[in-house]
Formats: C-alpha cells, sequence, structure tokens
C-alpha cells in the first residue's frame, strides 16, 4: 500500500492540470459555440483565412 | 404589391427588420469614421484608426443554423478588406475584423445580402465582450466546483466504505490533505460571489441567504482545515470537505442555470435592440438634400421625411401635409391628419407623403426622450415584494446561528472538542442547502415551461410576485388589439352589392399606403373569387390621393351599370356628404352621381382577448384599461372584450398616477402593453408583460416579454406562477421539517458527520425533483 503515498500526491496534481486545461478550454471559448464546428467538418470547401479571432473579444 | 404595402404600424420593427434596396444609401452613414466607434473597436495601433484595423461587432437576420454560419463567414471572407470573421450561428452574431484601408462598412455589410443574410450593426461594440466575460466567468466557477467536487468525494468515499481499522491513519492522513488542497479553489475561488454578496449584505445590515452560506462555508472549511492540520487539537478531528464542495457545486449550479435563462432571452431582446443609426435627409442652404445621422440634428435644420420614415425630433411642418401614427407615443390608433404648420413629435411615423420639418427640438428636449426618462425614474420606484425565502429563512437563520451558538457554549464547559462539532454540525447539517435550492429551483423549472409557451421571463422573482397578483392592467392598442384596421360594416346604396362596392374600393384604395386603404384592400382580397363580375377589380386610371381628404380616379370601362364617371374614396366630405355622428372611422366612395358606399372601419381585437379576460375574471383578478386613445375607442375596444373598468386619454404621466393610486391602496398589479407610452407604467408595475411586437424600450422594462401575443397565455402564467409557489412552499416545508428533526440531533452531539452530509444531499435532490414537477403546464382552452 506504499504506492498510495505516492498515488494520491499525483492524483492532486493531475487534478489541478486538468482545471489547468479546462481553465484553457473556458477561455478560450470552446464552449462557446457548440455546434458550428461539428458543422465545420463537413464543409467541403477548404478554409481560405484561418477563422478568427477567439479570445475574449480581441480588443 | 399587397405585401409590400402592409407594413402595419412601422415603429414596431427595428428600423432594418428587412432591409430593401432603398436603405442601401442610408447605410451610408456609417462610412463616417466618426460612427465606426460605436459598433467597432479599433485594433491594435490606435493612433492611425482611419488606415488600422477596425472590429465590428454585428446581427446577423436570417441565419437558422450552423451550417448557415459557415456559408455566412465564407461569404465575409471572400470580400476584399475583410480580414477575418467569426459567426455564432447560437447567439445570431459575428464579429468582423476589416481594414478601413481597403474597404467601408457599407461594403461588406451589404455583401451577404445576396445570400439572404441581413447584418445590421450591434447598438454596441463593448456589450457583448463584458457579457462573454461575464458568462465565462460563471461557467468556470461552476466548473471548478464541480470538478473539485467529484475529486474530493474520491478521497472522501474510502472512508464511508471500509471498516474501521482497514485505512491506516497516515493513508487517511493524507487523503485528507488531498481534499484540502481540492478544497482551496472551491473556496477561493468559486465561492467569491457568496462571500461579496454576505459581505453587502453586512454593510447594508441586512439578512440573505448569502449570509449563512458564506458563514457556512467558512466555518465548515475552517474547522475540517484545522482537523485536517492539528488533528489533536480542541476543534475535534472530523472533515467536513466534501459536503462542502457539493453544497458550492449543487448551489452554483442553480445559479449558472439561470444566468443561462437570462443570457438566453437577453440574446433574443438584444437582437431587437440593433439598429441603424437613425439618418435623415437634411437640406442644405443650397436646396441640395444631404443624408446625415439624425445626432447631427440641430434645432431650425430643415428636413425631409420620407412616407413610412419616422419624424427625428420634434418639429414643424413647413411644406406638405400628411398623415402620422403616433400610436407607440400616445396610444391614438387613428392615423392623425398633420397640415402645414402642425406640430409633429420624434418617434411618431409618416404615413401617407413626404413632408419638409422645420427641427424645433432635438435629442434630450423631445416629447420621445421625455417619456424614456420618466420610464427610467419609474423603474426606481418599483416596489419590491419580500421574498418568500428571505422571509422564511431570516428567523429561521437567525435561529440556526443561535442553536450552533447555543450548542457550542452548552458543550464547552464539559469538552471542548464535542462543542465545537456540535456547533459544526448544527452548521453542515442545517446548511441552507435545501432552503436556499427551494426558491431557484421551482422559478428556474417553471420559467422554462413558460418560454416554451412563448412567454419569457426576465426576471425570475416575477414568478412569486405574480402568485400575489389581483388587478391586472391592459393597454389598449397593440396588446388588446391588432396592430391594423378591420372592416366592420358596409352599407351600400340600392342596387350596388357589397362585394362590388368592395373591388370598386379596391380600385382606388391599392394605390395608397394610408392604414385605412390598407384595411380595405386586405377585406376585398378575402371575397370568394368566382369569376363572376364581383371578384374582378376594376380598373382606374389618373389615381390622385389628396392628404387628408382621401383618394380619387377615373374608370376605363365602369363595371357596375349604375356608376360613372369620377370615383371618390376618402372623408365623407371629400365625397359631398355630411359627416354622420359615429365613434368609428368611417370612409365613403362616391362617383359623380353621388353615394355609393360607406365603409366603418375599426381596430381588430385579438381572437383569444375576450376569453383571456374571463379567464382572469374567472381567477378573481380584477382587470382594467388604461388607454392613450381616445376614450369612446378605448370603451369601444373595452366593450367588446368584457372589460367594464376603462379610463381612455391618458397621458404617460396620467397612467403612471393612476396605477401608484392602485399600488397605494394596497393593489397588486400586473400590467400588460406594448407602446412606448406604456413605459412607465411597465417600469413601476408588480409584474409587467410587454406584448408582440413591443418596443425596445418597453421591453426592456418589462419582468416577461411575449413575443407572439397569444393573450390566452397570460391567465395561464398566472396559474402556473401560483403552482410554483405552491412548490416553493412544500420545499420550504420540506427543509423546516428535515432540520426540525436534524437541528436537536446534531445539538446532541448524535449525529455523525457522514450522515449529516448525507441528510443534506438527500433533501436537495428532494427539492429538485419536487420543483421538476412544474416543467409540465396544464392544457390551455384552444381559441378559434
Amino acid at each position: 500500500m506504499d504506492v498510495l503515498f505516492l498515488l494520491i500526491p499525483l492524483s492532486v496534481l493531475l487534478a489541478f492540470a486538468v482545471l489547468g486545461v479546462l481553465a484553457w478550454a473556458v477561455w478560450a471559448g470552446q464552449f462557446e459555440d457548440m455546434e458550428g464546428e461539428g458543422q465545420r467538418i463537413l464543409d467541403d470547401a477548404p478554409a481560405k483565412v484561418a477563422p478568427a479571432p477567439r479570445g475574449d473579444g480581441g480588443a | 404589391m399587397q405585401a409590400a404595402l402592409i407594413s402595419p404600424r412601422p415603429g414596431s420593427l427595428p428600423i432594418n427588420a428587412n432591409l430593401k434596396l432603398s436603405d442601401i444609401d442610408r447605410l451610408a452613414v456609417l462610412d463616417d469614421p466618426a460612427e465606426w466607434r460605436l459598433f467597432s473597436q479599433p485594433q491594435g495601433d490606435a493612433s492611425s484608426p482611419v488606415a488600422g484595423l477596425w472590429e465590428s461587432q454585428v446581427v446577423v437576420q436570417g441565419m437558422h443554423c450552423a451550417a448557415c454560419a459557415l456559408a455566412l463567414e465564407r461569404s465575409l471572407l471572400g470580400l476584399a478588406g475583410v480580414v477575418a470573421t467569426q459567426v455564432s450561428a447560437a447567439s445570431g452574431r459575428a464579429s468582423v475584423v476589416w481594414s478601413a484601408a481597403l474597404t467601408r462598412p457599407s461594403v461588406w455589410l451589404t455583401g451577404p445580402l445576396a445570400l439572404g443574410y441581413v447584418l445590421t450593426p450591434a447598438s454596441s461594440a463593448q456589450a457583448p465582450a463584458h457579457d462573454r466575460q461575464q458568462s465565462r466567468l460563471v461557467l468556470w466557477r461552476w466548473l471548478v466546483a464541480g470538478f473539485c467536487m467529484m475529486q474530493v468525494m474520491m478521497y472522501a468515499v474510502p472512508g464511508y466504505l471500509a471498516a474501521p481499522g482497514d485505512i491506516t491513519p497516515d493513508i487517511e492522513q493524507l487523503l485528507r490533505w488531498a481534499s484540502m488542497l481540492l478544497s482551496l479553489p472551491v473556496v477561493l475561488f468559486s465561492c467569491t460571489p457568496f462571500f461579496s454578496n454576505a459581505l453587502r449584505d453586512l454593510r447594508k445590515r441586512s439578512i440573505s441567504m448569502d449570509l449563512p452560506v458564506a458563514l457556512g462555508i467558512i466555518i465548515t472549511f475552517a474547522v475540517s482545515s484545522a482537523a485536517t492540520i492539528a488533528p489533536q487539537g480542541w476543534w475535534g478531528h472530523e472533515v467536513y470537505f466534501d459536503s462542502l464542495t457539493m453544497f458550492v457545486f449543487f448551489l452554483l449550479t442553480g445559479r449558472w442555470l439561470e444566468q443561462r435563462l437570462r443570457d438566453r432571452t437577453a440574446g433574443s431582446l438584444g437582437k431587437l435592440m440593433q439598429r441603424l443609426p437613425d439618418s435623415v435627409e437634411r437640406e442644405l442652404p443650397d436646396g441640395r438634400c444631404e443624408r446625415v445621422a439624425v445626432r447631427h440634428l440641430l434645432p431650425g435644420d430643415l428636413v425631409r421625411v420620407l412616407p413610412g420614415e419616422a419624424f427625428p425630433a420634434d418639429g414643424q411642418i413647413v411644406s406638405g401635409d400628411t398623415h402620422v401614427d403616433e400610436a407607440l407615443l400616445t396610444g391614438e390608433s387613428r392615423p392623425l391628419a398633420r397640415a402645414t404648420g402642425a406640430a409633429v413629435l420624434a418617434g411618431s411615423h409618416n404615413l401617407s407623403s413626404a413632408v419638409r420639418v422645420r427641427v424645433d427640438q432635438t435629442g434630450p428636449a423631445t416629447r420621445y426622450s421625455q417619456i424614456v426618462a420618466l420610464m427610467e425614474r419609474a423603474s426606481v420606484d418599483k416596489p419590491r415584494l419580500a421574498l418568500l425565502a428571505d422571509r422564511v429563512a431570516r428567523p429561521f437563520l437567525w435561529f440556526v446561528l443561535l442553536a450552533a451558538g447555543g450548542a457550542a457554549a452548552f458543550w464547552w464547559s464539559t469538552d471542548p472538542a464535542r462543542a465545537l462539532m456540535a456547533a459544526v454540525a448544527v452548521l453542515v447539517v442545517t446548511c441552507p442547502c435545501a432552503l436556499s435550492l427551494a426558491t431557484p429551483t421551482a422559478m428556474l423549472t417553471s420559467a422554462g415551461a413558460l418560454a416554451r409557451r412563448g412567454l419569457l421571463v426576465r426576471r425570475l422573482q416575477a414568478l412569486e410576485t405574480l402568485g400575489q397578483i389581483d388587478t391586472v392592467i391592459f393597454d389598449k392598442t397593440g396588446t388588446l388589439t391588432e396592430d391594423r384596421m378591420g372592416l366592420q360594416l358596409v352599407t351600400t346604396r340600392p342596387g350596388v352589392s357589397t362585394a362590388q362596392a368592395l373591388q370598386l374600393a379596391r380600385a382606388l384604395a391599392q394605390y395608397s399606403l394610408h392604414p385605412v386603404s390598407i384595411a380595405l384592400v386586405i377585406a376585398a382580397g378575402e371575397l370568394p373569387v368566382d369569376g363572376s363580375d364581383e371578384s374582378v377589380t376594376p380598373a382606374v386610371v389618373d389615381v390622385t390621393e389628396i392628404p387628408g381628404m382621401g383618394l380619387q380616379g377615373t374608370f376605363l370601362a365602369s363595371p357596375v351599370p349604375a356608376c360613372s364617371g369620377r370615383l371618390r374614396l376618402g372623408s365623407a366630405r371629400f365625397c359631398g356628404m355630411e359627416p354622420s355622428a359615429s365613434d368609428t372611422l368611417q370612409v365613403c366612395l362616391a362617383d359623380d352621381s353621388g353615394w355609393i358606399a360607406r365603409f366603418d372601419l375599426d381596430e381588430v381585437v385579438r381572437a383569444d382577448a375576450m376569453a383571456a379576460v374571463a379567464a382572469f375574471r374567472a381567477a378573481d383578478v380584477d382587470v382594467k384599461m388604461l388607454s392613450g386613445d381616445r376614450d369612446a375607442a378605448a370603451r369601444r375596444v373595452a366593450a367588446r372584450v368584457g372589460i367594464l373598468d376603462v379610463q381612455g386619454d391618458c397621458t404617460p404621466q396620467e397612467k403612471l398616477l393612476r396605477l401608484q393610486a392602485l399600488q397605494q391602496r394596497g393593489h397588486k398589479v400586473l400590467m400588460i402593453g406594448d407602446g412606448l407610452n406604456d413605459g412607465p407604467v411597465l417600469a413601476i408595475a408588480h409584474v409587467s408583460v410587454a406584448v408582440g411586437k413591443a418596443v425596445p424600450l418597453a421591453q426592456a422594462q418589462a419582468d416577461l416579454v411575449m413575443p407572439g401575443g397569444q393573450l390566452l397565455t397570460l391567465p395561464a402564467m398566472l396559474t402556473q406562477a401560483i403552482r410554483t409557489m405552491r412548490v416553493v412552499r412544500q420545499n420550504l416545508w420540506w427543509a423546516a421539517g428535515y432540520n426540525a428533526v436534524c437541528v436537536p440531533l446534531a445539538l446532541a452531539g448524535w449525529l455523525p458527520a457522514w450522515l449529516a452530509g448525507l441528510g443534506m444531499a438527500f433533501s436537495s435532490l428532494l427539492v429538485i425533483g419536487n420543483a421538476a414537477r412544474l416543467s409540465r403546464m396544464p392544457r390551455m382552452p384552444e381559441v378559434h
């Protein structure tokens, strides 16, 4: 059971890492448009310009 | 042709609802760099804004799905000078980055028009970014609480499941440290709204739900942390991290759902608020015209106002005769004649012919702005009824705090560890979770059910107030009636049938935009088409419209044997007859030999108005009407829908005074209206509903918005509100009963922490389940 002394602290670190990923996802607007991105893959025409300004208003 | 003619109450739509080709000229106003800042922000280097990049916020109409968003995105990117764009189908908005050196707003705004997408600049560039920040923050708080809760729960479960002695003390201690670390972000970050609200309450010397919540969070966390860091201390060795995080997560879930609800209704309102800057043709000294934004107008300017346009400022007609629609400002349902020299009001609509107007008052000095100011003042005076949860909670909260303190004091002398444990158990077990969830869950569910019926709840508290309503006040024009005139009665001379008379009238009326003409054309269009002579509209040439009088024209060949020569349609005097005394609007038809027919027109009452009034009365609610229209017209409509208590000829100030008088007599008033003149009363009523295509300002003041205008939903809304409050009360009783059992146990020190946590979770789930019953509304009777 000694391995728990390693695994439990590791799980805490992992939880904070996941929180970090979630933070990125929220503030990069990943939850803003839940449908559009799914449709984009069905779109035949290649995108000419990278769809822009993500982030908080870009200003 | 008719479809283009029929545009009842132009002011009830945003000016560009259907952007026509003629409107593209008006977009040129947007090419003035001074206007850009209203809907755009310069990007990067702001030193040379005219040459740099701008990011603009626009509202998109005509977009229905995510695929539309892609098509629009591509079409925008295909335009020269558009650097980047992001279109959101969900919110109906887009942001466009464009280069001022290469393009102008009027160019890229009209680019996607060919695809059927109408772009309008959003009224404020900053608001969407701010709203987005807010909704992201709420989501982020909720996600942190949820994720940490799951993780803390994992550390807590072994403690619940393992037999005594299975977990060695050092492992248990490690699990506690892990729980504490993961509770930190919840307490320090996710809970900040509770803390700031509690502080605000303390400063105001009041007590609300947020105070015991904050207190519970702080004490629970402090005691648990102390027990983790120094298990041997007098504060005992129990930890409550799992209860704490779960409690916070439940509360934040409620708040997040509420925020989303508000965003959704705000979204649909936000769309209506978007508009082009109003522009107007101003005459230059040399006689030429230029199109300028309304806010550049000065008193003394001469402006030309075309039919269908709104008057930009209060002023005086210098040349031309026309009719104006002041329904939104005064509630007057009939078009009013305005001849040279007459005064016109900003915000009213020019109906029949182009006029030149000398501007007298602009901006805040106009009647329009005065009503808006009145409304803003009224909204501050809105009576707020004490909320049930707070009313019940306040004594309860004091009781809990005292009980916890008492328990601690009682045990302190004998056993300090037990004293604090008992106090914490009291706080945890009563941790007012069920109590604080009781109201919002029920109201959110109810608001969802109402939204499916076409009623958008903008303020959840309104549902609670609705349950106490005893008086309903309707506005007339646009609320009980539709936005158009309808034909009531046709009287004809012997030998002419009703159908023939209508066809003759249509022959002339189809050339005019006057509301009466439109009503006659619609009525003629409803005649049966059977190929006989009576279903053919005769051809008329040389049609002229004489403002204030009527229309005249000459037959090519008279279809009705008895009629000949020039045909006239208009006022009785215009047709060479004595006007008869009548309340309704009368139009006559005559030829050279005299009178042919008379048409009586009146407002069209909504189909379900009568049933709605009856349903209100059946629910023991007093129904009244306050109208800005003429008293006679108000009384006529009231009689048709069954309202006994009527008052016409009300200015916005009078409406406000009458409503305040009712409120002072202790009545709880529900106001239903649509026009700008209703704005102040909507703002001050206990609960207010904006109906139909209400002007944005009226909607902004209303607690509920009903875009569809099915009046029968309103009594159903009252019933639903009463049901909601019943569920809230049940929930509160449950919470109280649960506490009555558990608090003594906790006081005695018999309630272990895990049982307290479990009991709390169970009572919360029960409350949520009870509220879910509200999502089904009873069926409404059908009308038609």
